[in-house]
């Protein structure tokens, strides 16, 4: 049977790919490290596929219709949003699987959108870039967009739960995958408000220890009042890290980088979860 | 007075080059399309991107709005606080 063999929270930041200079020399080099670290404990991991938890940025979804929570099912292609350096390409997809958990969910209680050609944005694309091509196997992935980007958001419990029907539903998957999931988002930082620049490093220290301890109590009692007080609109997608560790069963994990990057307008947080036996 | 259209037409312009183009060329015809008042469209057509946000339209949205169309990020960043651009 397919499992989970390891887990990364790490951010999706467009801004690192057109306005590089936003950061200082110390900053990017640290950020890109972080992600040369994550990419060589994926490689280390001989994995087979990624599950990359990523978010709509009002740019796939529009008004029409705004699921809760996409998986892909079929091909892949993105991001849709290019970027300099990051250009939209179709992207190695594990449809089988995708639609394994997609199924299993029709069965339990988790009615998935499914993307049977999806188009994903910068949220899933730039992980695949940063933590997956750098090992130089074509790692097939399942690309999961949940709502942080846009109301009505998915709750933080749901995206919990998420989290642990994808772990169930891996784990019945008839083949001998050994998956990571990457729960992809930035801490704090405000999109397009009038805060946009503010980085708030106790915000993300706190996050980050939450995701550390693997502590879901203290994950769930993040409110959204609290969450766009203290860590902006973009800080929503800490919903992203809620259901990568409860994929991993919450078992803990350790900070591998942490970047207060103002220029780049986010708290740049990165972490290994531990997958619990 | 309704985000929701609001946002769609927000949508349209950010993730369509046909729409972006036609915007441009006519916006009074563009905006007839979808069922806005007559404040509505003014809004969108002088680029109140402040005002927008006050009615509740997404901010990635009104971002992304302002600069499709060239303006600068520093000048968007002055709007929405109630500086002066």
């Amino acid at each position: 049977m397919a499992r989970i063999v390891g887990g990364f929270v790490a951010p999706h930041n467009p801004v690192m790919y057109f306005n590089p200079e936003g950061a200082s020399k110390q900053q990017s080099d640290a950020c890109y490290a972080a992600y040369g670290i994550m990419a060589d404990r994926i490689k280390e991991l001989e994995v087979d596929a990624a599950i990359v938890i990523g978010c709509d940025h009002y740019i796939l979804f529009g008004t029409e219709c705004l699921p809760p929570y996409v998986i892909s099912t079929g091909e892949i292609e993105g991001p849709v949003d290019q970027l300099p350096g990051l250009k939209r390409k179709p992207l190695a997809s594990h449809g089988a699987l995708g639609e394994h958990i997609a199924k299993v969910g029709r069965e339990t209680g988790f009615d998935w959108t499914v993307g049977r050609a999806l188009n994903v944005d910068h949220s899933v694309a730039v992980p695949h870039h940063l933590m997956l091509e750098p090992t130089g196997k074509d790692i097939p992935i399942v690309a999961v967009m949940l709502a942080c980007g846009v109301d009505p958001y998915l709750p933080m419990k749901r995206a919990w739960d998420l989290g642990e029907h994808i772990a169930e539903a891996v784990a019945s998957f008839p083949g001998d995958e050994r998956v990571v999931v990457i729960g992809s988002g930035g801490i704090s930082h405000h999109v397009g408000d009038e805060r946009m620049g503010e980085v708030n490093p106790a915000f993300d220290r706190k996050v980050l220890d939450i995701v550390a301890r693997g502590d879901k109590a203290a994950m769930l009692a993040l409110t959204d009042e609290e969450i766009l007080r203290d860590g902006g609109n973009g800080a929503m997608e800490i919903r992203t890290y809620a259901c990568a560790m409860a994929a991993t069963r919450a078992a803990g994990g350790r900070v591998i980088g942490y970047e207060p990057v103002a220029g780049w307008v986010t708290g740049m947080g990165f972490a290994e979860l531990e997958v619990a036996a | 007075m309704s985000r929701n259209t609001l946002e769609k037409v927000l949508y349209d312009l950010s993730t369509s080059g046909t729409h972006k183009k036609k915007f441009s060329e006519d916006p009074n015809k563009f905006l007839s399309r979808y069922q806005l008042d007559d404040k509505e469209r003014a809004l969108i057509r002088e680029y109140k991107v402040r005002e927008l946000a006050d009615l509740g339209v997404n901010t990635m949205l009104t971002w992304g709005f302002w600069l499709q169309a060239g303006k600068s990020n520093r000048d968007y960043l002055k709007i929405m606080k109630r500086e002066e651009a």
